[in-house]
């Protein structure tokens, strides 16, 4: 038996894996080029399909090595290409601005955070022992966080395309509940979920690039200007 | 007691030893990477040497504080030098404070350092110590933060306690409370030994310069004191990191074999270390002022998740 078949190692690399999607996810918060962002959403979503891969590998469960490939095309390929283009076309200045400064921010997210493990240490037990079926339950806390963050991103950011970015992450927040928890919904939701979420994209992409046409801005706080 | 001793003297020789020639590697390292030319490794002690030997230029506004400023630089460094365990897992002073005495003693060299930067009643010296105390006072509570991490997992603040315990468990590096850990106490080690995102240490007349703003008026011996302590205290930040987080080869007892492989495993340790200062130095821009506080949230938020990390995983 090789070390890498060990659950313990597994468990290791998971919780080492899920830390650092929770420090890409406050990099975001942190980060002021729109590119950047987009790269780091990129870096968490490589990691998210590793974890994926990892519970798969331990659980023998074919499903989950599908829905770690479709994370990996669609968010870690596709959508980062299609944001990078769309950036390049509608040549906006690149900074984001959010609403509350970042050094506040950044703190308002570990507050987040310590709000994520509040609610996920009710659900966790850690008596259980490890065995491939508790692999990254303890993961939970982490998918809570990466909630709240991405929430509290959306609320944030006043163009449109940044708070694209944020649903997305908020969206991985979801995914790293779901694969960790259940081992993965039936893949036909799976499916469902990774198709909905390409279509959100592209439509909210030729949105951001309507709204951009129309008022000149992506600042969505001009929405207003809709009823008159 | 003589042992004691002993172990004081010779780590003594080897932090003010070792310092300028860290300081000198990291500088040569720079300049390769830049494809420049550089200087040699050993050109902090000739600087030191230098110095040592040449007059000083007190300024006429000057009080005591000026004069006694250097000497408590130096002197404190020395001071926490000896609580940090630096080749043996035992540190010589360590039955006299742990991680607490080792911040807060470093505060007290920085405050004198402001002070004499205040003393001499240039306008230079009193926006880099008030620079100065906006960073530390930012700088700190992420240390603490990281600090309070590893001593909860050795569930002491003594250093040498921390390290014995993180020595018996191989791979402890790759626990995410550890990581986030590091990461923090790197943020930390760049902000406080003034390296380039934060400071930068090769500007002598910038507006922005934060550490030579403070040492301006200094000349001579005091000049060489103040190099010399601040070439300590990044040395032993450099220690911290690498001896809590990554305590191979740390001797535990006391024979010439463990002493030798002490000795080596550490200085190996200090040049990768150095390598990658000099990678992040090499890589980024000088941040304005203003942004300095980000890069420090940054590392309080990773100290807090080290922390809270510590509970749930």
């Amino acid at each position: 038996m090789y070390f890498y078949q060990d659950t313990q190692f597994g468990e290791r690399m998971i919780t080492l894996m899920a830390a650092l999607v929770l420090v890409l996810q406050i990099a975001m918060v942190g980060q002021r080029w729109l590119v950047t962002n987009i790269r780091v959403f990129a870096a968490q979503s490589f990691l998210l399909a590793c974890i994926a891969n990892t519970i798969a590998y331990y659980n023998h469960a074919p499903h989950i090595y599908i829905a770690a490939a479709l994370t990996f095309l669609v968010k870690v390929v596709f959508v980062p290409i299609l944001m990078e283009r769309l950036v390049a076309k509608i040549d906006i200045r690149q900074e984001i601005e959010p609403l509350i400064n970042i050094p506040i921010s950044i703190l308002i997210a570990g507050g987040l955070t310590l709000v994520g493990y509040v609610v996920a240490e009710s659900f966790y037990h850690p008596k259980e022992g490890i065995s491939p079926a508790t692999l990254g339950h303890n993961t939970l806390a982490v998918a809570i966080s990466l909630f709240l963050i991405g929430f509290f991103m959306m609320i944030n950011r006043r163009k449109a395309l940044t708070q694209v970015l944020a649903l997305l992450s908020l969206e991985n927040g979801l995914f790293l509940a779901a694969i960790s928890l259940t081992y993965g919904m039936p893949l036909i939701v799976e499916l469902g979920v990774f198709f909905d979420l390409l279509v959100a994209t592209m439509v909210l992409g030729i949105l951001v690039y309507r709204i951009r046409e129309t008022f000149d801005s992506m600042d969505v706080s001009q929405l207003r200007r809709l009823r008159g | 007691m003589s042992k004691m001793l002993l172990a004081s003297i010779f780590q003594l020789i080897l932090l003010l030893c070792i310092s300028p020639l860290i300081s000198g590697i990291i500088k040569t390292l720079k300049a390769r990477l830049q494809m420049r030319r550089g200087p040699g490794i050993f050109q902090p002690y000739r600087d030191l040497n230098k110095l040592l030997r040449k007059q000083m230029v007190i300024p006429e506004t000057a009080s005591w504080i000026f004069a006694a400023a250097p000497i408590m630089v130096f002197a404190t460094s020395v001071l926490v030098g000896l609580l940090v365990p630096m080749i043996t897992a035992e540190a010589p002073l360590s039955l006299f404070g742990g991680v607490l005495a080792v911040v807060y003693l470093l505060g007290l060299g920085r405050f004198f350092l402001a002070l004499g930067g205040l003393d001499a009643g240039s306008s230079f010296g009193g926006l880099g110590s008030s620079r100065e105390m906006t960073i530390s006072a930012l700088a700190e509570p992420a240390m603490m933060l990281a600090i309070f991490t590893v001593a909860l997992s050795a569930s002491s603040t003594n250093l040498s306690e921390v390290v014995r315990g993180a020595i018996g468990q191989s791979w402890r590096f790759l626990v995410p409370s550890q990581m986030l850990a590091f990461a923090a106490l790197f943020i930390v080690l760049i902000a406080e030994t003034g390296r380039i995102p934060v400071d930068n240490p090769a500007t002598h007349l910038e507006l922005t310069m934060i550490h030579e703003a403070m040492i301006l008026e200094y000349s001579g011996p005091y000049l060489a004191l103040i190099e010399w302590g601040a070439a300590v205290k990044q040395l032993i930040l450099m220690t911290l990191l690498i001896n809590i987080f990554y305590p191979f080869g740390l001797s535990l007892e006391w024979n010439a074999a463990s002493l030798a492989i002490g000795c080596g495993s550490y200085l190996l340790k200090l040049v990768i270390l150095s390598v990658l200062i000099v990678l992040v130095e090499t890589t980024n821009a000088k941040m304005r002022l203003f942004r300095v506080p980000e890069l420090l949230a940054v590392a309080f938020v990773l100290g807090a998740l080290a922390l809270i990390s510590t509970f749930l995983f």
